[in-house]
């Protein structure tokens, strides 16, 4: 973590005003530097090198601060620049910032979350954050986060990735998508692409990717459906579904589509493309 | 907090010329007092659709005592936290004050816990004041935390949003407005709220803001407002809506600038009343940059991007149609 902040401090450097470290690292309340903190450095987009990027990258995988805004850094360095020595103590002072927390400082906070120490006590607090009915609060635990693929349970990881489909977020900006899937999940998004099926509502075609690795003979009745019934990137889906997948009358079917097989093959085809 | 009537109190009215709110078309309104925790998302599309592009939310009573201090923090945190999303899907930009409301303070147990937690918020960003706060039976409970609040605005530098008593009007804003003399506040940075025909001229003599509510039954009728505007022009002066759970009107702040125009009130007169002069008052807080709604629907709040994508701007909302019969 010595080597994160030292990163998170040259670009707080190279994008606040030159008071603005020496006045992170000042003795003082931590609730009050924390709610002040936006008037010391406004809010402006920062910009960080490529290396840095990489830097912060290779340490924390996943992990990214592009796109934040200044003050939502300088909060994550007041919360990395915290004494941990005393679990208990450490655990309130953050909790409290939690519970009296405005939007801007709850996405501070949530994105936070893999910086902090003891990664096991926040992991009810980052189920938390993602039953949050706030879309960027929602956003800051989701996108570029590495915490919940490395900390949340296979339930509450599951709860994690359907909400983020069932509030239309982008989940391909979500770390460990496709590392974490698993079987009942891709049973669970079955049942919930029958009930869209169902009310004739649209299916995030997305929604395959976690379906693809699990094929068997059930999920391979909704990929089938695609083929049959589906629109041409519903069988783009499919095809990526199945390219995911050893079951082999699936793999049979899609032989017959030999433009979608070069397309994924040439790498024209993938979850990230179809998204677009 | 706003309604002291009964719904029993409310008679029926003739009816009156229906809304056209055409001659406001393209104006902008700033409503300075609107407790929208009350209000339904049907009421933040009507705002937007008729020009309201900001609004400040004072902290105020639930219709019911609350009983303990986390129903306190929960509240605060609401305004500063969800209701201000929620109002951000409509673009409406959306502030707020905070403070121990006077009814409650008569629960002296409760308020001096609230006093505790208070410094926790009043510091957060996007709050611009202190309020509502002022008196209600003007009982020695009401004054104690009146006074203490005095004493965190000025050590917060906000200005204060006073809520003045539908009992013994007169009396209670004047007394009001000497307490916040005694402890040294600038009457420019001092907001007295709902005043009537009776009040304002003591309240601007003095050098306050006044605020008028436009509420139906209990509170001014844009009638008399119009009345009011011609008697003493726009000088700060501000018109609201105070909307909450009774029976009252979200779009007062435009339907008053359209009954304005409609009656021969300037287009700078008007928006000084409805607009300029709310921002004024509140952006002493140091929290208030109009460039974050001055043009609606294009300016982009860079706090609220994510990813390139201004997920959080106006016109975001899917709309329904209200006068269909089948809900899809």
């Amino acid at each position: 973590m010595e080597k994160i902040k030292g990163i998170i401090k040259e670009i707080i450097k190279a994008n606040a005003a030159p008071d603005v470290v020496g006045w992170l690292e000042e003795e003082r309340a931590l609730n009050t530097s924390f709610v002040l903190l936006p008037r010391k450095t406004g809010k402006a987009i920062i910009n960080i090198s490529k290396e840095q990027a990489e830097q912060l990258n290779s340490i924390i995988p996943g992990f990214s601060v592009d796109g934040w805004s200044i003050d939502r850094l300088g909060r994550a360095f007041l919360l990395l620049n915290l004494d941990a020595v005393n679990k208990d103590e450490y655990f309130r002072k953050i909790e409290n910032l939690f519970l009296a927390a405005e939007m801007g400082e709850l996405v501070a906070l949530y994105s936070a979350l893999p910086l902090l120490a003891y990664p096991e006590i926040w992991v009810k607090r980052c189920s938390e954050g993602v039953r949050s009915n706030i879309g960027n609060v929602m956003e800051a635990v989701m996108y570029h986060n590495p915490y919940p693929a490395q900390n949340l349970d296979q339930n509450a990881w599951n709860q994690m990735v359907l909400r983020a489909f069932f509030t239309g977020k982008d989940v391909g900006k979500i770390i460990g998508i496709d590392s974490r899937a698993n079987k009942e999940l891709a049973y669970i998004i079955s049942d919930y692409i029958h009930e869209r099926w169902a009310a004739k509502r649209e299916v995030n075609p997305n929604l395959w990717r976690l379906v693809g690795k699990f094929i068997d003979e059930k999920l391979f009745e909704d990929i089938k459906r695609l083929f049959e019934e589906g629109n041409l990137v519903d069988r783009k889906a499919g095809a990526l579904a199945i390219s995911q997948s050893n079951y082999q009358p699936a793999k049979a079917l899609l032989t017959k589509y030999p433009e979608l097989v070069t397309a994924i093959e040439n790498k024209n085809l993938n979850w990230d493309s179809l998204s677009r | 907090m706003c309604c002291t009537h009964s719904f029993e109190e409310v008679k029926s009215e003739p009816l009156s010329p229906p809304v056209s709110l055409d001659g406001i078309k393209g104006m902008k309104f700033f409503d300075p007092h609107v407790h929208m925790t009350s209000r339904t998302t049907d009421d933040y599309q009507a705002m937007a659709d008729a020009g309201v592009v900001a609004l400040i939310e004072p902290a105020f009573w639930l219709g019911q005592p609350r009983t303990g201090i986390d129903s306190y923090r929960d509240y605060y945190s609401t305004l500063i936290g969800w209701e201000r999303f929620r109002s951000s899907q409509f673009g409406i930009k959306h502030y707020c004050t905070i403070g121990l409301n006077s009814r409650e303070a008569n629960n002296e147990a409760l308020a001096e816990q609230v006093m505790e937690i208070l410094p926790l918020f009043v510091y957060k960003e996007g709050v611009v004041g202190i309020g509502e706060i002022g008196f209600d039976d003007q009982t020695p409970a009401e004054e104690k935390y009146y006074r203490l609040q005095l004493e965190l605005a000025k050590e917060s530098g906000l200005p204060v949003q006073i809520h003045t008593p539908h009992r013994d009007k007169k009396g209670g804003t004047r007394r009001s407005m000497d307490i916040a003399i005694e402890h040294g506040l600038d009457p420019y940075k001092v907001i007295v709220d709902h005043n009537t025909e009776e009040t304002v001229k003591e309240v601007l003599d003095r050098g306050f803001w006044a605020a008028f509510t436009i509420y139906p039954f209990t509170k001014m009728g844009n009638e008399r407002m119009v009345d009011i505007a011609r008697q003493y022009g726009p000088e700060r002066i501000m018109v609201n809506s105070a909307a909450d759970w009774g029976i009252s009107d979200p779009l007062a702040v435009p339907k008053t600038a359209a009954l304005m125009k409609i009656r021969g009130i300037s287009d700078t007169d008007i928006e000084l009343i409805t607009y300029r002069n709310a921002i004024t008052a509140f952006a002493q807080s140091g929290q208030i940059d109009e460039a974050d709604f001055a043009s609606a629907g294009s300016a982009i709040d860079q706090s609220q991007k994510f990813e390139g994508n201004t997920i959080l701007r106006g016109g975001q909302q899917p709309r329904t149609d209200k006068s269909s019969i089948i809900i899809s």
